[in-house]
């Protein structure tokens, strides 16, 4: 538990007979960069907004860096450089302005890192907030949190708004300033092409619950896509068959582990096995979000077989 | 040192570097005692994350083909030997079923088969010669 920056325990938060997250446990280990992945209304801010205090656990508990939440939340706040979903900050104010604002509550604070990201992002410092484009309250927002140089940052959505330069100067800034400091990285976002290079370890949030959380290596290590062809080939799925879909005699399965074993048994039955191969990350978000979504409808049994599994 | 890697490829960024790095070092282009690149200059550059580059490093450093001295830096080892026989070939050999299966079903006779081999082998080989001439010369 020492060696994660962020654990969480069964976290339950109902919003008006709203299950926004449900039974989630979450686990960021110290010195990674964690891409915490969802669709839209997956449960992702919300999430967030339990670990920085911001909103409270129905039930379920949960330690950022240490500290418990509620009890603990100032030294967590102290500690933690944050960048909400909304991007909204004093639109009367520039970022000079809120520089001068902002420092005071951050007992590490360095106005060079102002001054370097300012430069690195290119920010516009003397105008009003509320002036300013999406991208531009994006990065004046990241800027804020950069020179906080915390040991956590819990990042939702940092990328929007922002130009295909914006996001190249971004993910230097996470390899380079923070992975390569030792800084623990919480990336919340659906850009799968931009978490896919910068993160280590992924969690796939979905419906309120966590599908999936493992080192990204290591997914793309376990799942393949397997294609068959032959007669009767076996069209059930499992914990370990992800998907099936058939054409005739011919078949495409989704396998999560042991896919050299499935291919065996399915030579063994007769059937020729024409190719075995890694999915990226977008392929393998969307058998899992797929599969939860054909379990959501299903039975209940299936899905309570596909969430211990993934845990 | 150069490299590039696909991140949204199914094979993990770890194990991409490791097969560019065995690459340049099979061509010459990297020699032996050469220094490599720090972890955090490759992550910074190819903007991915640390533990990924030191995780290709410290496989390739099992494997005896790089050495970590005290300090930090990385270089081509002098000898790159390091794995038993056995296990050298328990590794290729994957790659060998592969040529075969495919070749079998491209109707390749096997001799074709083998000749491609040597004929990848040859291109190593004039690479190495001409990273030799290269290094004489910037010398």
């Amino acid at each position: 538990m020492k060696d994660m920056a962020i654990w969480a325990e069964k976290l339950v938060k109902v919003y008006s007979q709203v299950k926004a997250v449900d039974q989630l446990s979450l686990h960021v280990p110290r010195g990674s960069v964690y891409g915490f992945l969802g669709r839209n209304g997956a449960g992702k801010t919300s999430t967030i907004r339990i670990l920085m205090g911001l909103a409270r656990p129905t039930a379920g508990g949960a330690t950022v860096l240490g500290f418990a939440i509620g009890r603990e939340q100032v030294a967590i706040l102290e500690r933690t450089a944050y960048v909400s979903e909304t991007k909204i900050l004093y639109g009367g104010l520039t970022a000079q302005e809120l520089v001068r604002f902002t420092r005071g509550f951050y007992p590490n604070w360095s106005n060079d890192a102002v001054a370097k990201y300012a430069r690195t992002f290119e920010t516009p410092m003397d105008r009003p907030f509320a002036k300013l484009s999406l991208g531009n309250r994006t990065k004046v927002c990241l800027l804020l949190a950069l020179a906080q140089r915390a040991d956590l940052l819990i990042l939702d959505e940092p990328t929007s708004g922002l130009d295909p330069v914006g996001v190249d100067e971004f993910q230097r800034v996470v390899a380079e300033d923070l992975a390569g400091e030792g800084r623990t990285v919480l990336i919340s976002s659906h850009q799968l092409a931009d978490i896919e290079r910068i993160a280590d370890w992924v969690g796939v949030i979905d419906h309120g619950r966590l599908l999936l959380e493992a080192r990204l290596d290591d997914i793309k290590s376990q799942f393949r896509l397997i294609t068959a062809a032959g007669a009767g080939l076996p069209q059930g799925k499992s914990a370990d068959i992800v998907s099936v879909n058939s054409d005739g005699d011919f078949c495409k399965y989704v396998v999560r582990n042991n896919a050299e074993a499935f291919a065996a048994e399915l030579r063994n039955q007769g059937a020729t096995v024409t190719d075995v191969s890694p999915l990226g990350l977008r392929e393998i978000f969307l058998e899992l979000v797929r599969k939860e979504e054909s379990c959501t409808s299903g039975n209940a049994g299936e899905i309570a077989a596909a969430v211990s599994s993934s845990i | 040192m150069l490299l590039h890697i696909n991140p949204s490829s199914g094979v993990p960024i770890y194990l991409q570097i490791e097969n560019q790095v065995k690459h340049y070092i099979a061509s010459g282009a990297l020699g032996p005692g050469e220094a490599l690149s720090s972890v955090r200059q490759v992550a910074a550059d190819l903007r991915i994350n640390p533990n990924t580059v030191a995780r290709a490093y410290q496989n390739l450093e099992r494997d005896g083909v790089l050495q970590t001295v005290p300090g930090g830096r990385t270089y081509v080892a002098e000898n790159p030997t390091g794995l038993l026989k056995s296990e050298k070939i328990r590794r290729l050999r994957p790659h060998a079923r592969q040529m075969a299966v495919e070749g079998t079903q491209l109707r390749l006779d096997p001799q074709e088969i083998i000749d491609l081999v040597w004929q990848e082998l040859n291109a190593l080989e004039e690479a190495h010669e001409r990273h030799g001439d290269l290094g004489r010369k910037a010398r």
